[in-house]
C-alpha cells in the first residue's frame, strides 16, 4: 500500500486542450479518493495518467516513494478495474485471474492460493472454470475486481466500475466495494460521474470541472460547505436551489430578501462565515438544499424557529419516504456559468429543464411523505435558516468559506 | 408476409444458382468413373461400373501427388506468413498512433486496386534476380506479398473494433507489448483470423498464373493447378478423358473438404465484416 501524489499534473492533448489543469491532490495510504465531474471534467484522464495509460504534460505523480512519471503501467504497482470490465474474453475465469501473476513469474501454488481466496472473497468459486461470456454483468464486475485483487497492488485504480450495471446490482456491488476496501485497506482511486456514489463510497470526494479541482473534502463537508456554486449544484440530489438574493440588516435583524419572500439569517451564520456582513445591502446568490425544507404542518412543531414561506406546489414527486416538491417562486432563474455546468452533466447541448416556469425560478423541496401535499395545492413549508448558503455574484464562490477568504 | 414470398423466390434463385455450381462437380467426379465411351454418350447416364484404375492412373502417370505435395507446402507457409505478418502489421496500424500510419495504411490498400497481371513481367525479373525463381521459396514470399493488402485491409479494421481496454489492462497487467499482442488480441481476433486464412487458403490454392510465371522449369515442383493444365493437354493428345476428370477430382476435393469443415467460419467471417 501507498499514497498517491499529484503535484500539479497537467494533460494538455493535441490542439492544446487542457484535459486536466494543475492537478493537485494526495491521496492517502488506504484512502478511498472518488474523483467525481460531469463527464468531460477530465477525472477519467486524471486515473489513466497515475495507471500510465496517459503521457503526462506536465507536473509530477508519485505512487509510494517513487515518481512514476516515466513508468510503464506494470511496473507502478497498480491494478485497474475498467467500465467495460475489459476482461480475456477467450480465458476461463481462473485465467483471466492468474494472468498477470503468471506474467510476475510467481510460484504456481502461490497462484492458485490467490486466486482461490479472491474467488473466495468474491463468491466467484462455482465459475473458476468459465469463460466471460457465460457471466452475467455483475459476476463479470467481480472477475475485473479480482484480477486486481489477486495482484495485491500499492493501488486500486477504478474507473467507473459499477456504470454498465443496472440500478439494483449497482446499489449491492456499492455495499460490497465498501466492505471490500474495509477488509483490504488498499489505497484506492474510484472515477464517477455519479454523485450518490461518490458520496457513498468516497473517505474523500475531490471535485472536477473542466480539468481543474474544485474541493477536496469529505463527503459530508462537501455537502455542507461547498467551496462555490459549481459544487453546490453538482453535489447532492435533488440540486440546491438557488436565487438571487438581497442581505439586509434592520431593527428585527439580518435578513435575506429574495422573490417577495424574508429569511431571518442567524447571527451564528455571520459567525461561520466570515466576510459576510460586508456583503450587507449587496446582491448574493442564495442556496438552499431542497432538505433544508420542510411541509410546516408535517414538521410536528420540530421548526422551532425555522421561517416559514408559503408556496403554491407545481409538481410533486412521491418517493414513498418523502415527497419532492417543485414550486416556482417569483425571481428569475440564477443563470451563472457555474450552475449550468452542475446542471449538464457533459455534452448534452441542450438544457435538461423545460422551460415551463418562465422566467420564474423552479425549486423543489423535500418534504415528509406525511405532508400529502398534491399538486396545485398551497403549502406553507418552513425552512433551516441556519443551513443556507450564500455565492459571490460575480465570481460564484461560497461567501466565508475557508477556502476562499482571501480570494 | 412479404418476407415470406421473397423467402419462397429468394430460395429458388439459391435452388438454381446451388444446381449451377454443383452439377459440374458432380458430372465431374461422375465422369471420373465412366468409360471413354460413356463420357461422349448420354450426360445423364451413370457410370457403368466404378473404374477406380482411372484414378490410379491419373495419380500415377500424371504425379498427381508430387503436385499436391507441392501446392500444400506452397500453400501452408503462403498462408501462414500471411496471417502472421498481415495481422502484426494490422494491429500496429490499427491500434498505433505515428506518423505515417495512413500513409502505410494506404499503400495497402492500394495494393489491392493493383491487378497481378500488371506486376507480372518486373515481378519475374524480381524473383530471378533474387536467385528464387523455379524454387518454392519464391513463390512463397510472392503469395505472401499478393495476399496481404486484402487481409491487412480486413483485419486492421477488424482490430479497430476490439475494445481498448483489453489491451490496457493485459499492460497494466504486466504483459508486453508482444505478450499483449499474442496471447491477448490476437486471441480475440479469432473469428477475422479463420476466415481469413480459408480466404487465403483458397485463393492460393487456385493461383495459377503466379506459379505458371516463377515456376516455368523442373516438373517436381509444379504445383497442382500447372499439374492440371498439363494433364488436360496430356488428355487431349492420348484422349484418356477419364483420367483427365479423376485427376479434376481429386483436386478439388481438398478444397470442397475443407470448405465443408470451415463453412460456418467462413459465414461468420463474411457478416463479421459487414456488421461491425
Amino acid at each position: 500500500m501507498a499514497s498517491i501524489v499529484l503535484n500539479g499534473v497537467d494533460k494538455i492533448y493535441a490542439g492544446g486542450v487542457k484535459a486536466v489543469d494543475g492537478l493537485n491532490l494526495e491521496i492517502r495510504d488506504g484512502e478511498f479518493m472518488v474523483l467525481v465531474g460531469p463527464s468531460g471534467c477530465g477525472k477519467s484522464t486524471a486515473l489513466r495518467m497515475i495507471a500510465g495509460l496517459e503521457d503526462i504534460s506536465g507536473g509530477e505523480i508519485v505512487i509510494g516513494d517513487r515518481v512514476v512519471n516515466h513508468l510503464p503501467p506494470k511496473d507502478r504497482d497498480i491494478a485497474m478495474v475498467f467500465q467495460n470490465y475489459a476482461l480475456y474474453p477467450h480465458m476461463t475465469v481462473e485465467e483471466n485471474l492468474a494472468f498477470g501473476l503468471k506474467l510476475r513469474k510467481m510460484p504456481k501454488a502461490e497462484i492458485a492460493k490467490r486466486v482461490n481466496d479472491a474467488a473466495k472473497m468474491l463468491g466467484l468459486e462455482q465459475y473458476l472454470k468459465r469463460k466471460p461470456a457465460a457471466l452475467s454483468g455483475g459476476q463479470r464486475q467481480r472477475v475485473a475486481m479480482g484480477r486486481a485483487i489477486v495482484r495485491e497492488p500499492q493501488a486500486f485504480l477504478m474507473d467507473e466500475p459499477l456504470s454498465n450495471l443496472d440500478a439494483k446490482l449497482r446499489v449491492s456491488m456499492r455495499a460490497s466495494l465498501n466492505q471490500l476496501h474495509e477488509r483490504l485497506g488498499v489505497t484506492t482511486v474510484y472515477v464517477t460521474h455519479d454523485q450518490v456514489e461518490a458520496m457513498t463510497l468516497g473517505h474523500r470526494v475531490c471535485v472536477l470541472r473542466d480539468g481543474l479541482l474544485q474541493q477536496v473534502d469529505t463527503p459530508q463537508n462537501l455537502f455542507d460547505n461547498p467551496v462555490n456554486l459549481f459544487v453546490a449544484g453538482f453535489m447532492g440530489s435533488p440540486s440546491m436551489n438557488f436565487t438571487y438574493a438581497e442581505l439586509v440588516r434592520d431593527g428585527s435583524g439580518a435578513a435575506v430578501a429574495f422573490a417577495g419572500y424574508k429569511l431571518p439569517v442567524p447571527d451564528a451564520t455571520f459567525t461561520e462565515k466570515p466576510g459576510l456582513d460586508r456583503y450587507i445591502g449587496k446582491k448574493t446568490i442564495l442556496g438552499i438544499r431542497p432538505s433544508d425544507f420542510e411541509d410546516a404542518s408535517a414538521a410536528n412543531g420540530n421548526a422551532a424557529g425555522w421561517a416559514r414561506i408559503p408556496v403554491r406546489a407545481n409538481v410533486t414527486e412521491e418517493l414513498g419516504s418523502e415527497i419532492n416538491v417543485l414550486f416556482t417562486i417569483d425571481a428569475p432563474p440564477v443563470e451563472h456559468k457555474d450552475t449550468v455546468a452542475a446542471q449538464n452533466d457533459g455534452d448534452e447541448e441542450e438544457t435538461a429543464t423545460l422551460p415551463l416556469a418562465g422566467d420564474k425560478s423552479l425549486w423543489t423541496a423535500r418534504v415528509n411523505a406525511r405532508s400529502h401535499v398534491r399538486p396545485g395545492q398551497n403549502v406553507e413549508l418552513v425552512v433551516d435558516t441556519h443551513n443556507l448558503h450564500f455565492f459571490d455574484v460575480d465570481s460564484g464562490l461560497a461567501i466565508g468559506h475557508e477556502a476562499n477568504v482571501g480570494r | 408476409m412479404g418476407r415470406k414470398v421473397f423467402g419462397g423466390f429468394s430460395q429458388a434463385v439459391l435452388a438454381v444458382w446451388a444446381l449451377l455450381i454443383i452439377a459440374p462437380l458432380i458430372w465431374t467426379l461422375l465422369a471420373s468413373f465412366k468409360s471413354n465411351g460413356e463420357i461422349f454418350g448420354d450426360a445423364l447416364q451413370l457410370p457403368g461400373e466404378l473404374r477406380w484404375d482411372n484414378w490410379a492412373r491419373a495419380w500415377e502417370r500424371a504425379s498427381i501427388g508430387r503436385y499436391l505435395l507441392n501446392t500444400a507446402i506452397v500453400v501452408f507457409f503462403g498462408v501462414a506468413g500471411t496471417m502472421l505478418l498481415s495481422s502484426m502489421a494490422a494491429y500496429v496500424l490499427a491500434r498505433f498512433k505515428f506518423p505515417g500510419n495512413r500513409l502505410i495504411y494506404f499503400l495497402f490498400v492500394s495494393g489491392m486496386a493493383f491487378p497481378v497481371f500488371l506486376a507480372l513481367v518486373p515481378l519475374f525479373f524480381v524473383v530471378d534476380g533474387l536467385g528464387l525463381l523455379n524454387t518454392h521459396v519464391g513463390l512463397i514470399l510472392v503469395y505472401i506479398a499478393y495476399s496481404l493488402p486484402f487481409t491487412v485491409f480486413f483485419l486492421t479494421s477488424f482490430f479497430r473494433g476490439l475494445p481498448d481496454a483489453v489491451a490496457e489492462a493485459a499492460m497494466i497487467d504486466g504483459a508486453s507489448y508482444t505478450r499483449t499482442f499474442f496471447q491477448v488480441m490476437l486471441p480475440m481476433a479469432k473469428p477475422a483470423m479463420v476466415s481469413l486464412t480459408i480466404f487465403n487458403v483458397l485463393g492460393q490454392w487456385n493461383q495459377y498464373l503466379l506459379p505458371l510465371v516463377l515456376l516455368p522449369g523442373d516438373k517436381s515442383n509444379w504445383v497442382i493447378t500447372q499439374g492440371i493444365a498439363d494433364i488436360s493437354t496430356i488428355a487431349g493428345y492420348e484422349a484418356d478423358w477419364p483420367a483427365l476428370f479423376a485427376a479434376l477430382s481429386m483436386t478439388v476435393l481438398p478444397v470442397v473438404v475443407a470448405y465443408i469443415v470451415f463453412q460456418r467460419h467462413i459465414q461468420s467471417g463474411l457478416t463479421s465484416g459487414a456488421v461491425k
